[in-house]
């Protein structure tokens, strides 16, 4: 059961970046392919001294709580920083993801993919503006095993 | 008419969350009123649909923060105010008369509210009379976040899918799943008020409404249902040695999912069966 804080109360009743950015720069979409939960995220995009920062970025979520928050947190250290440090930012949720149980780890996956599809999208709209919207899909799955107990009852 | 809608969709969320905060008579006051401004809201949609005007259910945040009622109370008169004003865009002008009175006594009826403070975002997580296990309490409080939500989502999909039909028999079960997930909303949002967690749900995405099938649609909501049953008894169990009577409620929340699964089960079969009469 996960402990609630006064934080995660925040997260909950108060989405950080939640919503979209009109003539957003680039859209990104995190998947479950299981369930089709999704995530988009919005991203505007400036250019300074041939790095890209994350100006403003928005996200929305069409899956649980855990989702909200997980999109919450991301796109509060996601916004202000180059992708450089963005595509780091991935690769530390993806990497403490791999000890928890899948259920969990897949909201903050499709989160993490879906900031990893909006940037690699802007990357791609760099030399082809027609370029639509990248999407990647989830590994975890949210589908919670019925426990050893329950298939024997079944 | 667009922005219509989407101020009298905000003006309805304020009504309700200031109905989830007030302790007083006021609070029986506000939910009607919010019931009314709801219905502004499926007029002004019918009209935009007669038209053929595109919409959405996209709005802004709501701030609802506020140590005491008058505050919110406020500003949902200026809001009042503001559409009132906004009634000029309506093409329909016997329902922009109509809704204009209403917003006048509405107006009339909060500016006579008395203040009360509000406690509804203290974070206490405590019920009256009601000493939950810190473990229960992170239970009910996930719980509320959750099913909060998903009763507002579940309110607006079947009242976009009800305003795109003109089938009798599916527009009875719509309706009856709309003031089910109405009565879940108020008994939750009341809850939440009172654990000091009030929050306004959030903007839902057009894709969940605007559905590509109304079969798959209903059979994931009866999978969905499914699992929300199995919630509700956790919760229950969870909850059943600090409080018999919230044990009841969720009990009591449990088996009117029952009834939601044969409802859409029926509406499903009435989808299948039309499709094979062609």
């Amino acid at each position: 059961m996960t402990e609630v804080d006064a934080e995660l109360i925040e997260h909950m009743s108060n989405p950080k970046n939640y919503g979209t950015i009109d003539g957003a720069d680039a859209i990104g979409i995190g998947e479950n392919p299981e369930n089709g939960e999704k995530v988009i995220i919005h991203l505007r995009v400036t250019e300074q001294d041939g790095e890209s920062f994350i100006d403003d970025i928005k996200f929305q979520a069409m899956g649980c709580m855990t989702t909200v928050v997980a999109g919450s947190v991301i796109t509060q250290e996601a916004k202000g920083i180059t992708f450089s440090i963005g595509e780091q930012l991935i690769a530390v949720t993806l990497s403490m993801l791999e000890n928890v149980p899948s259920e969990e780890a897949a909201c903050s996956e499709m989160v993490a993919l879906s900031l990893k599809a909006a940037m690699d999208t802007y990357t791609h709209k760099q030399s082809d503006p027609d370029f639509g919207t990248v999407t990647y899909k989830i590994e975890n799955s949210c589908v919670v095993e019925p426990s050893v107990e329950n298939r024997e009852q079944k | 008419m667009k922005n219509l809608l989407i101020k009298t969709h905000e003006l309805w969320l304020e009504t309700l969350m200031a109905g989830f905060m007030s302790r007083t008579d006021s609070r029986q006051k506000l939910y009607d009123f919010s019931n009314i401004i709801f219905r502004h809201f499926t007029w002004i949609e019918r009209g935009m649909i007669n038209s053929g005007e595109s919409y959405d259910y996209d709005r802004d945040s709501i701030p609802i923060k506020v140590e005491n009622l008058n505050s919110i109370l406020i500003n949902i008169n200026t809001r009042m105010s503001e559409l009132d004003l906004q009634l000029v865009a309506c093409p329909d002008k016997s329902l922009a008369q109509r809704i204009s009175s209403d917003i006048k006594y509405m107006q009339k009826v909060i500016s006579g509210m008395k203040d009360e403070p509000v406690t509804s975002f203290d974070t206490s997580r405590k019920l009256d009379g009601i000493s939950l296990t810190p473990e229960a309490t992170d239970a009910l409080t996930l719980f509320l976040f959750e099913e909060s939500y998903k009763e507002y989502e579940l309110i607006l999909i079947y009242n976009y899918l009800q305003a795109h039909s003109d089938d009798a028999f599916i527009n009875r079960i719509y309706q009856i799943m709309i003031d089910e997930s109405n009565f879940h909303l108020r008994s939750f949002g009341q809850m939440m008020s009172e654990m000091g967690i009030l929050g306004v749900p959030r903007v839902i995405h057009r894709s969940l409404y605007q559905v590509e099938s109304v079969e798959q649609f209903l059979r994931d909501g009866i999978d969905e249902e499914i699992a929300a049953k199995e919630m509700c008894k956790e919760l229950s169990d969870a909850v059943v040695k600090d409080s018999k009577e919230l044990a009841h409620f969720f009990d009591f929340i449990n088996f009117q999912e029952d009834y939601h699964i044969t409802l859409m089960r029926e509406a499903l079969e009435h989808y299948e069966k039309a499709k094979l009469d062609g």
